[in-house]
């Protein structure tokens, strides 16, 4: 009698804890009051923050960070839950199901226009079927090959490549991820043509390492550690600055390439949410963004704090969506 | 390197330190011996917390939580026949069989033993020659990998049981299920129905808790309905010893340890793999130890639970190493590294030798707790058989739900589960085995995605599978498990010839 009433408590406790873990998500929708949306004072619960990749992912820890700052000046928690799949398909999906109504926020990126072209999105919603809150970091990515490579720099690189058209490989994160948008931009840009080989970020590193590929295109943040050490040699940079990391290597530009593609990320809402509370997002967004602690955070993933307003942000993923579209017509990936 | 380590020793051993570590272990054992959630879910949960600590005492709690779920995973493998993890997945098959036999204290024990041996055996790996595996796991790349994962597939045959027909349908279907989404290379949809939430296709964890605890649900139901008096199944009530084996079991198996071990470190540093392929390729070294594996052995709870705690070392020496991160737990870590300013990599023992001896102490100290921690707690889980076995089962259902949404806060794997367990039901009704199913689901898109990086690699030729030395080994070996059922019989039947 005595031991079956201690595992009641033990399965009674284990049961919570497996019962919280269910909690994560956002409380089930509030039955609708019919009020004047311009009176409702915002907010008065907490906020869901639709996060799209891995779980402990620098975009799931940059993006809680960024929503504890914006918590404490709404004065209501933001929820980061983490909703991925179908390189982000599944959580706007899941944001553009919910009511416009500001609780419900996604943590973008570039990702919006590449899901979309790709198909994976239905064809009334590209970047259009959102408004941005507020434009907040933006990436630099970089082109490196192995440090023993017969390439000293961009120049050697490009010559060889020009004399073996279809013949130097260069990894990217796979088919239709950002570096290979950015390769497929710096072909453009260098008038060659690379063989493709779509990896991942860290399988890129890995790849380029054990000398399986000649070069690889990727953030900034994964060759970072890897120059340092002496065993990449970095050939440029996609952005519009050099790096504080590795402040020895020009950006493409600076050597005479155009080639300008950042990896964006920002917070956006559905497009009907009421403009006041766009508003209200917006501020509370871009003083954590601005804040000291959210700059110091995001240096150590090796992102540049470059916050907009969310027109400027709607008027930005519009012009980036149009350069996408093109790449992935290049590429052949652009469905719709 | 003395100097390191004295430095380090000061660090590991500071009380705050002990304390997230004790924090992070039970953390782990917890979740990952709670079907439906895994240690997983409390590295992303502690990921936070650990913002606001030093380096160390970070890193601790999370390797804590990693070191203390491998070893956790077992725990209710071995008593309910489900595993708490992908990973512990292989120890049901001789660990549950063991409870039956009334031996779960036993299985604990073995497991615990295991655990301990197979992750202190990864730590010394990691602390003598990391950079040097390094070297080695640069070495595979996406056709050296398919070879690997086909070799491990082939264990299926020594999973198969009775029928080997039966257990290559089951891995079938289970590399069947792996198509639904995205495809790994060309991000297309496939067997989507239009329905966003198969996207994400079909997971490993809704899967396999449908698959273990619903036909262990509906059978616990049925008996009891059958035998009326609901508490009073004379199977349940047994005297349970927590033991650990004996110094003769132990010199017995350490061959089998030391292989194990060794499986599950070398899988581990090698990016892409991981603990469930090392745990079942372990198993299959213990089947050829024991014949008897499959009928309640220790070998059969001992290999798995050596194998993916090996992991844990092993999953460490590329993100030390070189800052690429050896599995999903890892990957999770790799953040709580970069919070804190320690960029993994190359120049991580060169800029931080002292936090890294600090790491590697922090390790010896965890699986020092997790031993003692599961020594008192083998005779609290045991309790677990004493209570009425449908009452459990009330509870575990309503768990496996649960822990199906939490994954990924997605109801569609809540419905995946529930098919899942229909189908594992009617399965085990007909004599199909499960295991083989789970295996091909965990393998299957590692499968996929790395035959078909490799053949962009080699323009669509197939001979990048046999130039690569590393690669060829793997496929033959890979043969010959499979031919080896087929051959064995026909070569005994000459033996015999030849001698009479």
């Amino acid at each position: 009698m005595k031991k079956s009433k201690f595992m009641i408590i033990v399965l009674t406790v284990l049961l919570a804890i497996t019962m919280l873990a269910g909690c994560s998500s956002t409380p089930a929708e509030q039955p609708t009051e019919p009020t004047e949306p311009t009176e409702t004072p915002f907010p008065e619960k907490s906020m869901d923050l639709t996060i799209l990749f891995g779980a402990g992912g620098a975009a799931d820890v940059i993006g809680r960070k960024l929503a504890d700052g914006a918590a404490k000046e709404l004065g209501e928690p933001i929820v980061a839950n983490v909703r991925t799949g179908g390189g982000g398909a599944v959580g706007y999906q899941h944001v553009l199901g919910q009511k416009a109504d500001g609780y419900n926020l996604v943590w973008n990126s570039t990702s919006i226009c590449v899901t979309y072209h790709q198909g994976n999105m239905p064809a009334d919603q590209d970047y259009s079927a959102f408004r941005g809150v507020a434009k907040i970091t933006e990436e630099a990515s970089a082109i490196a090959v192995k440090a023993d490579a017969p390439w000293a720099n961009l120049e050697e690189f490009v010559e060889y490549a020009k004399a073996n058209p279809g013949k130097v490989t260069v990894a990217n994160s796979g088919v239709g991820s950002f570096n290979h948008l950015t390769a497929a931009a710096i072909e453009d840009a260098l008038g060659v043509e690379f063989k493709h080989i779509p990896l991942d970020s860290k399988e890129s590193v890995t790849a380029l390492l054990g000398g399986r590929v000649d070069a690889m295109v990727n953030m900034a943040f994964d060759a970072i550690p890897q120059v340092q050490a002496g065993e990449m040699r970095a050939l440029g940079i996609v952005g519009t600055q050099r790096i504080d990391a590795m402040p020895d290597v020009p950006t493409m530009k600076e050597q005479g390439y155009d080639v300008d593609l950042l990896m964006w990320r920002g917070i956006a809402v559905p497009k009907d949410t009421p403009d006041e509370i766009v508003l209200k997002l917006q501020d509370a967004f871009l003083t954590s963004a601005n804040s000291d602690e959210f700059k110091e955070f995001a240096k150590k993933y090796s992102l540049t704090v470059a916050p907009t307003t969310g027109a400027e942000f709607d008027a930005y993923m519009a012009e980036q969506d149009e350069m996408i579209a093109k790449l992935m017509d290049k590429i052949g990936l652009k469905k719709q | 390197m003395l100097e390191y380590f004295s430095q380090g020793l000061v660090i590991a051993l500071q009380w705050e330190n002990i304390l997230f570590m004790f924090i992070g272990t039970i953390l782990g054992l917890v979740f990952a011996s709670i079907p439906g959630l895994t240690f997983s879910t409390a590295l992303i949960l502690m990921i936070p917390v650990t913002f606001g600590l030093d380096p160390v005492p970070a890193i601790s709690v999370l390797l804590g939580v990693f070191a203390g779920g491998m070893s956790g995973g077992s725990i209710s493998a071995i008593l309910l026949g489900i595993p708490g993890t992908p990973s512990a997945a292989a120890t049901v098959i001789d660990g549950y069989e063991m409870a039956k036999k009334g031996e779960a204290g036993r299985a604990l024990g073995m497991a615990v033993y295991a655990s301990v041996f197979g992750g202190i055996f990864s730590l010394l790996v990691l602390m003598l020659v990391a950079p040097q595996l390094a070297k080695v796991a640069l070495k595979f790349g996406p056709a050296e990998i398919f070879a690997l994962v086909i070799f491990g597939l082939s264990t299926i045959v020594s999973l198969s049981g009775t029928s080997l027909n039966k257990g290559l349908l089951a891995g079938m279907f289970g590399l069947l299920l792996t198509t639904v989404g995205l495809d790994p290379v060309m991000g297309l949809q496939r067997f989507t129905f239009g329905q966003s939430w198969l996207m994400i296709g079909i997971g490993i964890m809704p899967v396999m808790i449908g698959m273990f605890a619903l036909p262990e649900i509906i059978e616990t139901f049925q008996r009891a309905k059958n035998n009326k008096g609901v508490s009073k199944e004379p199977t349940d009530k047994q005297v349970v010893k927590a033991s650990f084996p004996t110094l003769k079991e132990m010199k017995s198996t350490f061959f089998l340890m030391i292989k194990s071990s060794a499986i599950g470190t070398g899988l581990g540093a090698i990016p892409g793999t991981g603990g469930p392929i090392a745990s079942f390729l372990a198993y299959d070294q213990a089947k050829r130890h024991n014949p008897k594996c499959g009928k309640g052995v220790i070998e059969g709870v001992g290999a798995p639970e050596a194998a993916n705690n090996g992991v844990t070392g092993g999953a460490m020496i590329p993100l030390l190493t070189l800052g690429i991160p050896g599995d999903s737990a890892t990957a999770i870590m790799l953040g709580a590294f970069l919070i804190h300013g320690l960029a993994p990599g190359p120049l991580l023992f060169q800029n931080y030798g002292d936090l890294v001896y600090a790491i590697f102490i922090s390790i010896l100290i965890i699986y020092i707790m997790v031993l003692v921690i599961q020594f008192f707690g083998i005779r609290l889980f045991v309790r677990v058989l004493d209570f009425p076995k449908v009452n459990l089962m009330i509870v575990i259902l309503a768990m496996t739900v649960v822990g199906s949404f939490a994954i990924n806060l997605n109801f569609g794997d809540v419905l995946i589960m529930f098919f899942a367990g229909l189908l594992g039901y009617l399965m085990k009704r007909y004599g199909f085995p499960i295991t083989p199913l789970i295996l091909a689901l965990v393998l299957g898109y590692t499968i996929e995605s790395n035959f078909r990086k490799a053949l962009v690699y080699s323009d669509g030729s197939l001979d990048i599978f046999v130039q690569s030395p590393v690669s060829l080994v793997f496929l033959i070996l890979a043969l010959i498990m499979l031919l080896a059922p087929l051959i064995k019989p026909i070569l005994e039947k000459r033996v015999k010839a030849d001698k009479a």
